[in-house]
Order: structure tokens, then C-alpha cells, then sequence
């Protein structure tokens, strides 16, 4: 058809123009496939924190190493003497209580990787559990561990951590926190870890008896009992640990969230405001050289909307290809560096399921080739309206 | 000079993009503190020489005629397509996903011969209706 050939006889313009739109569609679905994965993965932490309060020992949250580990997943260890945890445990408004050990493997001959190493009680834990149940439904005997999604590690295979061989019983699922690059284990084979650390020296808390400590503990609050009243009783009651509201500990990652997420949206809408400008300048400007072309086909024929017709035609066309190229682009850029991505923002970052990003690529393509068409009917309206006696003649009418 | 069209030039860049960019934007982790290297390493050195020669290849194109330069892009696409399958598959990486070889060394590997491979044989094909 007409608009197809006008099209690829001026391959540099047309190259133009789909590169125009390509951009607008991938700011728009890169921007937004960001954003949703942004707010995707705080939910995902949220939900993988899962208790109300979380108690550490007080050196551990001065020196911002829960943060690390939880919010950063960054490898690392403290612990406290059991003894507290008994102390908690008989304190009023404790719904569920459990207790979870940290260890950090090294990076070193001893261990196959360096890795949060997460041991759990399988009786009292709520947190970890739930989400475990997802892969795996069977009960993790010692010398099994289970892998988050970001260890290259398979059920079936062997890792070594301070010289114990351990079995991957599962592999979790994504979620986009720090539980992709964490190792779970039970009770038994974390101790044994940790006494094969200490055994090498090659453990900060070098006068530690594994029977004897925990790393943290993970509380629910009772029916009746503030989440603020619980926490506060154990901060007076208990020396020597910190409670920390799980809210309080993301409500940092929500506000920098909140602001990247602002940030993404005013350069959308500046990349939108200046492409629909160059959008509508590069339609005006191509029509404006085509006026004697327009001109003759008036003459031979074509009626106003025809002319109409054809720059539209045009601008679509432009449109399809451009949107198309881009969010494909934008999707590929996504999708394959997600990882990346997540790394370098520094914040939990999961994407979208398949169904909800195919939705948003195609009001991608969608939204482009509106903005496109918006662009070129002003053009459309224009050449329909030319003065085919007078551009003839010469004149710019 | 024979006739350069707009294939013979993408492969071109994107031969050049895949030898330089493996060395020096998306490259895979580093030196070990031993001064030993990791097995990623190896795979980005594999990229790179097997690159180089995508590299040379797709400029000597420049002076072949139609038919040879349709035959030796499917040859180009071919390699890439293994090319692609170096890093992880041929040679194993890193334990984990989020370092460096993983996260940006094969996803980028992966695009750009992907890249090759679809120009190469949309190349083969325009070449094979043109005899």
C-alpha cells in the first residue's frame, strides 16, 4: 500500500521515527517493569520477614549487622546465650516463638560457596516454613540443607561448608530477597557447623558453645498485646538484646522506595514530554516536505481524507514497529539482568509474574501508538486542508 | 568495493560489540585475593577468542560477493549460537547466581549472539532470493 512504500522510500526517516518510538515504549515499559519489581520485592520481604518482632543481640543491631544480613543479604553471624531466649519466652503477650542461627560459610577451601547459612527449629518456626512448603514438603533431616533460588546448586548435589558435606534436600523459589542467597538448615546440622567453625578458627565468637546460643528470635504477638507493648517489656526485661519491630526495619527500604520509584516516574514523563515534542516536530517537518506530493495526489484524484488517511497510515505504521522494538527491548533488558538490577539498586527487587508483564507490554505498544497517532493527526489535518492551486504554483501556502 | 548493505554492517558492530564488550563492560568476575582465577574466567576468555574470529569474519564479508557473503553469515550464525552456549553450559560458572558472570556476563553473551545469529540468517536469506 501507499503509506508501506512511502515508507521504505525514505528508510533514514522512517528509521527515525521508529527509533523515536522504540524509546518512548521502552521508558515506559522498562520504567514501569521496574517500579512494579521494586514494590513486588518489598512485599516479597515483607512477607518473608514475617514476624512481628525480632529479637538480636544488642551488639548485633548497633553495628547494623541485622540490617546487612536481612535487608542487604550480606553474609554474617552473631549470637546470644539461650538463656535469653527462655527469659522471652516467658514473658506476656508471645504468641509463636522461635529461635534461628546464623552462620556465614567462608570463602575458602572448607566451604563450596560463600553463604548465609540460616538454621531453623522445624517445630516452632513460622517464617521460614511456609514459604518451604512451596518446594518441598518433606522434613529436613541433618545434613540436609535446602538452597534459595540464586545458589547454582540442585537437589541431589553436595556442598561443603567447613569440611561437613551437606545434601540439597530442595531449592527454593524466587523471591526476590535474601532468602534467594541464603542456605536453611535444621537445628542439628547448623550446630554441628558451627562447632566445625569454631573447631578451625575460623569463627568470630571463638569461646561459643553452639548447644548454648541462639542468633535471633522471632515473635508473634499474642491476641489482646500491641506489637509496641511486647517489645518494649523485652527491651526493659532482657539485657543485653534488642527488639526491633520487622515494620521499622523495612520502613527505610519503603521510603527509598518510595523516592526511586518517584524519580522513575518524573523521567518517564520527561522522556514522554520530549519524544511526543520531536514525535510532533518530525511528523510536521516530513509533511511539510512532502506538500507538492501531497499536492499532485490531490490532483490526481485523492480526496482530503485520503491524504489524511496516508499520514496516519504512515505514523502507525511507524508506531507498530517502534512500540514493538521497544518494549521487546525493554522486556529483554529487564528480564535478563534482572539480577543485575537488583544488585546494583540495592533494594528487593522481584518482577512481576508472566500474565501481569505481558499485560503491561502491550499498554505499552498501546499507549505509543495512541501518542504517535495523536502526534501525526495534527499533520493529518493540516496536509487534508492544503491549497493544491497554490503549492503547485510554488507558493509554501 | 563490492556492494555493503545494512546486514553486512550489524554484524559487523555487533561481532565488534561482542569481542570488546566481553572484555571490558560485561566481563565475569574478577581475580581471586590468591591471584588465582575462577572458572568464569576461562568462559570470557573462550567469548572473546571465538569473538574475534566472528570479528574478522564478518569484515572480510565486505569483499565477498553476494552468494559467499550469504554462505559465511549462516556460518557466522552458527558459531554465535554456540558462542552463546559458553558461558554456563560448556564452561560452568560461579556458584552463584548473583555474581557477576551470571548476572551480567551471560545475559549479555546470550543477547548479542542471539543478535548475530538472527542477522546472519536474515542475511542468508535476502542473499539466497537475490541468486
Amino acid at each position: 500500500m501507499l503509506a508501506y512504500r512511502n515508507c521504505k522510500g525514505k528508510p533514514l526517516r522512517t528509521a527515525v521515527l521508529i527509533l523515536l518510538t522504540a524509546l518512548l515504549s521502552l521508558t515506559v515499559c522498562g520504567g514501569t517493569l521496574l517500579v512494579s519489581g521494586l514494590q513486588k520485592g518489598l512485599g516479597s520481604l515483607e512477607a518473608r520477614l514475617g514476624a512481628d518482632i525480632m529479637v538480636v543481640p544488642y551488639e548485633a543491631k548497633t553495628k547494623s549487622n541485622l540490617e546487612s544480613i536481612v535487608l542487604q543479604g550480606n553474609p554474617g553471624y552473631f549470637y546470644m546465650e539461650k538463656s535469653r531466649y527462655e527469659k522471652i519466652a516467658s514473658l506476656d503477650g508471645i504468641g509463636q516463638i522461635s529461635v534461628q542461627f546464623y552462620l556465614a560459610s567462608a570463602s575458602a577451601g572448607c566451604c563450596s560457596i560463600p553463604v548465609q547459612i540460616i538454621g531453623f527449629d522445624p517445630e516452632t518456626d513460622f517464617t521460614v516454613l511456609p514459604w518451604l512448603r512451596r518446594s518441598y514438603s518433606g522434613s529436613l533431616q541433618t545434613g540436609e540443607i535446602v538452597v534459595g533460588n540464586d545458589l547454582n546448586a540442585f537437589p541431589g548435589d553436595t556442598l561443603t561448608f567447613y569440611g561437613i558435606p551437606c545434601t540439597v534436600a530442595a531449592k527454593l523459589d524466587k523471591t526476590g530477597t535474601y532468602y534467594d542467597s541464603a542456605v536453611f538448615t535444621n537445628i542439628e546440622t547448623i550446630q554441628s557447623l558451627i562447632q566445625s567453625s569454631l573447631d578451625r578458627g575460623m569463627n568470630d565468637f571463638a569461646k561459643t558453645d553452639p548447644q548454648k546460643v541462639v542468633s535471633t528470635v522471632l515473635i508473634n504477638v499474642a491476641e489482646g498485646y500491641s506489637i509496641e507493648e511486647v517489645m518494649n517489656d523485652i527491651n526493659i526485661h532482657v539485657k543485653k538484646v534488642k527488639a526491633v519491630q520487622t515494620k521499622e526495619m523495612i520502613s527505610g527500604i519503603s521510603r527509598s522506595l518510595k523516592g526511586t520509584s518517584d524519580v522513575i516516574g518524573v523521567l518517564i514523563a520527561a522522556v514522554w514530554i520530549l519524544g511526543l515534542v520531536i514525535l510532533l516536530l518530525a511528523f510536521t517537518m516530513s509533511v511539510n516536505a512532502r506538500k507538492r506530493e501531497f499536492a499532485v495526489l490531490r490532483v490526481i484524484g485523492a480526496s482530503q481524507g485520503k491524504l489524511a488517511s496516508i499520514v496516519m497510515q504512515e505514523a502507525l505504521l511507524c508506531g507498530i514497529c517502534g512500540a514493538v522494538t521497544g518494549t521487546a527491548a525493554g522486556l529483554l533488558g529487564m528480564t535478563a539482568f534482572r539480577t543485575a538490577i537488583g544488585e546494583v539498586i540495592g533494594l528487593p527487587f522481584l518482577l512481576p509474574p508472566a500474565g501481569q508483564t505481558a499485560v503491561l507490554a502491550l499498554l505499552s505498544v498501546a499507549a505509543v501508538m495512541l501518542a504517535g497517532a495523536a502526534a501525526a493527526s495534527v499533520s493529518a489535518y493540516r496536509i487534508s486542508r492544503i491549497d493544491t492551486a497554490l503549492i503547485l504554483r510554488g507558493d509554501n501556502g | 568495493m563490492k556492494k555493503i548493505n545494512i546486514t553486512d554492517i550489524c554484524l559487523l558492530i555487533l561481532s565488534a560489540a561482542l569481542c570488546l564488550g566481553v572484555k571490558l563492560l560485561f566481563h565475569a568476575c574478577g581475580m581471586k585475593e590468591d591471584g588465582s582465577w575462577m572458572n568464569c574466567h576461562w568462559a570470557e576468555q573462550a567469548v572473546f577468542a571465538v569473538s574475534i574470529g566472528l570479528t574478522v569474519t564478518a569484515g572480510l564479508r565486505l569483499l565477498l560477493n553476494r552468494q559467499a557473503k550469504a554462505g559465511a553469515a549462516l556460518a557466522m550464525s552458527v558459531i554465535a549460537v554456540m558462542t552463546a552456549l559458553l558461558p554456563g553450559v560448556f564452561v560452568r560458572l560461579c556458584m552463584m547466581d548473583t555474581m557477576r558472570c551470571h548476572a551480567v556476563m551471560r545475559p549479555a553473551v546470550i543477547i548479542l549472539c542471539a543478535l548475530i545469529a538472527v542477522t546472519g540468517i536474515a542475511d542468508a536469506v535476502t542473499g539466497r532470493k537475490e541468486a
